[in-house]
């Protein structure tokens, strides 16, 4: 289990428990986003609070449950980015995909 | 681990347990053998997040057990060559186009783009001895980043690129070790 789930009026909050989000949890993550959206989620605001470092293959797992989400009406958001993560996420324009809020109540709050 | 006077040579068992450890190894020497004053934390992230794909490459490409990462110390910054006895790099580029090491003489010099996210072009260009130099080419901003396109094998070769001040790749016909080589100046180099 990657992650740490609550759910409240079709909007997730998930929480990446390891402090690496790598090639060793890249798919098990993918597979849990794309579960989650497809009981028809309309949001699903990830931490990253417990994440050290991120590379490549979890980055592309991120875009993959992206792009699984929005013909289903969903979005993902991102919250509470260590700066080394959120610096890697602009370095290759994910920022620009991707909506970042500081923690999940900031994300909570564009709902409305 | 073998050391000398500039250079540590560091055996990477080829498997993803191994990478977190191997990191630390690489940046505790760099950290212990550079003056803190050249090594500001925007950079050492940037070794960071090259160390991680050079070493993440190799668990999904080199096809090898063992690959080999090197860390030269200079007066001007910092070098990190990647090296294994894997299969040879094949890009294909953003139009279908296809290159593979070793390059045959008669498809040199090759110039071309592989990958964009709407706003940078990873492109590669060789040299007259068939290195790979990559580079970034940046393009007019579009308002929805092509990124979702391209999930995409390429994203290690975009922050490898991104994040290093030179990125190359080179093929030794004669030994078979694939190099990845990625370069960070100081910038204020030692005197």
């Amino acid at each position: 289990m990657i992650l740490k789930v609550e759910e409240m009026n079709r909007v997730v909050q998930a929480t990446i428990l390891p402090d690496e989000a790598s090639l060793s949890n890249a798919d098990a993550f993918k597979e849990e986003m794309i579960t989650i959206i497809g009981k028809g989620i309309r949001l699903v605001i990830v931490s990253f609070e417990n994440v050290n470092y991120i590379d490549s293959s979890f980055l592309g797992s991120l875009v993959v449950a992206l792009k699984y989400a929005m013909p289903r009406n969903a979005d993902i958001c991102l919250v509470s980015l260590k700066p080394d993560v959120k610096n890697l996420l602009t370095l290759i324009r994910m920022d620009k995909v991707f909506r970042i809020f500081d923690d999940f109540e900031e994300a909570m709050g564009t709902l409305n | 681990m073998s050391e000398d006077s500039d250079q540590i040579t560091i055996v990477f068992k080829s498997n993803r347990e191994s990478i977190p450890g191997t990191l630390n190894l690489c940046l505790n020497h760099i950290q212990q053998n550079v003056s803190r004053s050249l090594l500001d934390e925007d950079l050492m992230a940037k070794i960071k997040w090259v160390i991680i794909e050079l070493l993440t490459n190799a668990v999904k490409h080199s096809g090898e057990r063992e690959s080999v990462l090197r860390i030269g110390l200079t007066a001007y910054g910092v070098v990190l060559q990647k090296e294994d006895y894997g299969k040879p790099l094949a890009l294909v580029g953003h139009h279908k186009k296809k290159i593979m090491w070793p390059l045959q003489e008669m498809v040199r010099p090759v110039d071309f783009p592989i990958y964009h996210n709407g706003m940078d072009s990873l492109c590669v260009r060789t040299d007259e001895r068939g290195r790979a130099i990559f580079f970034i080419e940046e393009l007019a901003e579009l308002e929805m980043p092509a990124l979702l396109s391209d999930t995409s094998e390429h994203f290690g070769l975009l922050i490898m690129t991104k994040a290093s001040d030179e990125f190359a790749y080179e093929y030794e016909q004669d030994t078979g070790i694939n190099r990845f080589i990625s370069t960070f100046y100081f910038t204020q180099p030692l005197t």
